[in-house]
C-alpha cells in the first residue's frame, strides 16, 4: 500500500496474466482455424470468420519484398468478404474440379504465436509462424508450403472471430495448384 | 523412330479432313531437345514489355528455352538484350528478376558489365599476366542476334536467320493490338508475380490456352461457383463473366503463318470487360471497329511460348519449357498505364478469380495437363483424335470477316460457341513440324 513499486510491479503481473490469457485464446481459435482445415470442417473453418471479414495472401513484388496494396497489385488471394471464402467450398463441393477430387490431405502446424500490439477486450493482434504439408493421392506427390500469417481476432457476440488475415507464403514458386487449404 | 522425318509426327491433312498429333511429341526426351534447338533457339521469343524498363539502367532477367537472358535499358536508353553469362566462366551474371544499376558485377570472380552489356572491368587485370591473344579477345557481353518491339512487346532471336519480328507476327499482329491500344499510354504488368510449374509438357499450355471445348468439362465447378454469384451470393466484386452467357454467342479461330493462332467470341457481357469503362475514349482513339473486337473474348498464341488471354481480364502468359514433362509458367496481369483506381483493383479480383494457380480456374487446368502426361505413358495409342472439332467448317485463306477486319489469315472457322473448335492448334503445330523437320535436315529455320 503507498509503496510505488510494489504497485507498479502488480500492475506488470496483471497485465503479463491478461496478455498470457489473450495469447491462450488466440491460440486457440489459430489452432482451431488449421485444424477445421485439416478435417475439411469447412462451415466450421468459414464459421470462425466474420462475415466483413478481410482475407489476404499477397504476392511478392520482387524476390526480397512483398506486395502492399490489394487494389492496385497482384495477390494470390484476396477478398473483402466472406462471400469470397464461401465461393472455395462451392467449387470443392461441386465435385467437378479435377483439382480438388481426389481431395488433398493435408497437416497444418503452427507455430512462434505472438501477440502483435497491446490486446483490447474486443480485439486481440496475433501473428504465427505456419507449415502446411499437402498429400496428392491423385498424384502420389506430397508439397510443403510455409510462412507466417497476421491476425486481427474481434469479439463479437461473445465469440472470437477472425476479421482479418493475412498470409505471407514465403514459397512462391508454386507447384499446380494453390487452394485456399493448401495454406 | 526416325527422327529424320518431323512430319511423322503431325499429319497434317486439312484438306482431306484430317489433322493428328502423334503422342509422342509430348514424351518423347529427343524430341524435347530437338525442340529446343531447332525451335526455342531458331525463333523469336517474347522477352518483357519496354515498360518494365522505364529509366535507364532498368533490367530484367528471362530465357529463351533454357538460355538466360539479360534485357537492360542502356545509359543512353536504347534497350538492349544479351546473354545473362559472364564472359569468365561462364556464371550467370545476373541473379535478381529485376532492379535498375548501372553496372553488372559477377559475383564469381569480379567483371564488371555496363548498362549496355560492354565489358568495363576485368578484375585485377593488370597483375594478371595476361597475354596479347587474351585482350584482343571481346569480353563484352554477348548480344542476342535479333531483338525488337512490337508496340511495347520486345522479342529477341539467339539466331538471326529470322524475318524481321513484324512480318514473324504477321497479320496476328491485329490481335496484339487489340491487346497493347488499350491505354492511351501504352500497357504495363501490374506489380507481383505469378510463378509456378506443372509436371506435363509445354504444349499442353500451348494448346489449351485456346481450347474452348474444356471450359464445360474441366471447369464445371467454376459454374457452380456462378450459379451462386448470380443470385448475388459469393465474390461479387470480381464481377465474372457468367459462362453460360458465352454459350450462345457466335465465334471462331484465325489461324496464321509461323506459328500464331487465336480464337475469339462474341461477349454477351460487355459491361464486365475492365476496357469497357473507357470503351469511348477507346473508341476515339482506335476507331470502332478495333473497339468493338477489344470487346470480343480473344484467346492468342504467338509461336512459340507467349499467350495473350483477353477472356476475363487481359493476361499475357509465358510457359517455358523445363524438361519433357515439366513445365514453368509466369503469368502477368496486363492493364493501361495509369488506369483509374477503382477500375485497377476490379481488374485485379477478375484476374485473381479466373487466372490465378490459386484461382478458380487454372488449378484445374494444370492438374488436367499432368493426368494427360501420365496417361500419355500408354505408348499403344499412337494418334491424339483432339485436333479435329471444327475441321469441317475450316476455311482456306482469307474470309469474309477477315475481309472486312483487314486481315489476311491463313485459314478460319467461324460459327457457333458449340463447334468449340480445335483447328486453332493446327498453326502452332504445323510451324513445329516445319521448323524441327529444317532442323533435322539441316536446313535455315526460314527463307
Amino acid at each position: 500500500m503507498g509503496d510505488p513499486k510494489h504497485n507498479s510491479d502488480e500492475q506488470a503481473a496483471d497485465c503479463a496474466m491478461a496478455n498470457a490469457a489473450y495469447l491462450a485464446i488466440a491460440r486457440e481459435v489459430l489452432e482451431r482455424e488449421a485444424v477445421w482445415l485439416d478435417e475439411q470442417r469447412w462451415d466450421d473453418w468459414l464459421a470462425l470468420y466474420t462475415e466483413d471479414c478481410e482475407y489476404w495472401v499477397p504476392t511478392w513484388r520482387t524476390e526480397e519484398t512483398l506486395t502492399t496494396d490489394p487494389r492496385a497489385e497482384l495477390s494470390h488471394i484476396y477478398y473483402a468478404s466472406r462471400a469470397g471464402l464461401e465461393d472455395r467450398f462451392v467449387r470443392i463441393r461441386s465435385g467437378r474440379s479435377p483439382a480438388s477430387h481426389p481431395m488433398r490431405r493435408t497437416a497444418h502446424l503452427l507455430s512462434n504465436v505472438l501477440l502483435e500490439g497491446t490486446p483490447e477486450e474486443h480485439a486481440i493482434a496475433v501473428r504465427s509462424t505456419w507449415t502446411s504439408h499437402v498429400f496428392d493421392p491423385r498424384h502420389k506427390k506430397s508439397e510443403l508450403f510455409f510462412g507466417h500469417a497476421h491476425y486481427r481476432l474481434v469479439k463479437r457476440n461473445g465469440e472470437w472471430k477472425i476479421a482479418k488475415k493475412k498470409t505471407i507464403l514465403q514459397n512462391d514458386y508454386l507447384p499446380s495448384m494453390v487452394d485456399i487449404y493448401c495454406i | 523412330m526416325d527422327l529424320k522425318d518431323i512430319r511423322y509426327y503431325v499429319d497434317d491433312r486439312p484438306g482431306e479432313g484430317v489433322f493428328r498429333i502423334r503422342r509422342d511429341v509430348f514424351t518423347d526426351p529427343e524430341l524435347f531437345a530437338l525442340e529446343q534447338r531447332y525451335i526455342f533457339e531458331r525463333t523469336w521469343v517474347f522477352l518483357a514489355l519496354d515498360s518494365q524498363l522505364k529509366q535507364p539502367h532498368d533490367f530484367i532477367t528471362t530465357a529463351i528455352g533454357r538460355v538466360p537472358v539479360l534485357v537492360s535499358r542502356d545509359a543512353k536508353g536504347k534497350i538492349g538484350a544479351h546473354l545473362n553469362v559472364c564472359r569468365h566462366k561462364g556464371t550467370t551474371l545476373e541473379r535478381i528478376e529485376s532492379g535498375n544499376t548501372k553496372y553488372h558485377v559477377c559475383n564469381y570472380h569480379g567483371w564488371g558489365y555496363d548498362s549496355a552489356g560492354r565489358n568495363i572491368d576485368i578484375k585485377d587485370r593488370q597483375a594478371g599476366r595476361y597475354t596479347p591473344a587474351f585482350d584482343a579477345e571481346d569480353h563484352d557481353l554477348i548480344p542476342l542476334a535479333r531483338l525488337a518491339n512490337y508496340k511495347g512487346l520486345l522479342f529477341g532471336s539467339l539466331s538471326a536467320d529470322v524475318p524481321p519480328l513484324e512480318d514473324f507476327l504477321g497479320d496476328m499482329r491485329f490481335f496484339l493490338d487489340l491487346a497493347m491500344e488499350q491505354g492511351p499510354d501504352g500497357m504495363e504488368f501490374v506489380p507481383g508475380r505469378i510463378a509456378y510449374t506443372y509436371d506435363a509438357n509445354w504444349k499442353l499450355q500451348m494448346d489449351n490456352g485456346i481450347d474452348s471445348y474444356h471450359l464445360t468439362s474441366t471447369h464445371t465447378s467454376f459454374m457452380a461457383v456462378q450459379e451462386r454469384r448470380r443470385v448475388g451470393a459469393g465474390h461479387q466484386e470480381a464481377r465474372q463473366f457468367d459462362w453460360q452467357k458465352r454459350f450462345s454467342q457466335e465465334g471462331g479461330m484465325f489461324g496464321f503463318p509461323n506459328g500464331h493462332s487465336v480464337i475469339w467470341l462474341n461477349q454477351a457481357e460487355v459491361t464486365k470487360r475492365p476496357v469497357y469503362s473507357s470503351i469511348d475514349a477507346v473508341r476515339a482513339r482506335v476507331g470502332d471497329a478495333r473497339a468493338d473486337w477489344m470487346l470480343k473474348m480473344r484467346n492468342t498464341v504467338i509461336f512459340p511460348n507467349m499467350q495473350i488471354a483477353d477472356s476475363t481480364s487481359l493476361l499475357l502468359r509465358i510457359f517455358r519449357p523445363i524438361a519433357v514433362d515439366k513445365t514453368e509458367m509466369r503469368v502477368f496481369c496486363m492493364a493501361p498505364v495509369g488506369e483509374a483506381a477503382d477500375i485497377r483493383a476490379w481488374r485485379l479480383r477478375q484476374f485473381e478469380d479466373f487466372f490465378n494457380v490459386s484461382g478458380f480456374a487454372t488449378p484445374d487446368d494444370t492438374v488436367v495437363y499432368e493426368d494427360a502426361q501420365a496417361g500419355m505413358a500408354a505408348t499403344q495409342v499412337e494418334w491424339l483424335q483432339g485436333y479435329a472439332r471444327g475441321l469441317g467448317a475450316r476455311h482456306d485463306g482469307q474470309s469474309e470477316l477477315a475481309k472486312q477486319m483487314g486481315i489476311s489469315p491463313a485459314e478460319s472457322v467461324q460459327g457457333p460457341f458449340d463447334i468449340q473448335t480445335e483447328t486453332g492448334f493446327h498453326p502452332p503445330y504445323r510451324e513445329w513440324a516445319r521448323l524441327m523437320q529444317a532442323g533435322v535436315s539441316g536446313r535455315r529455320a526460314y527463307g
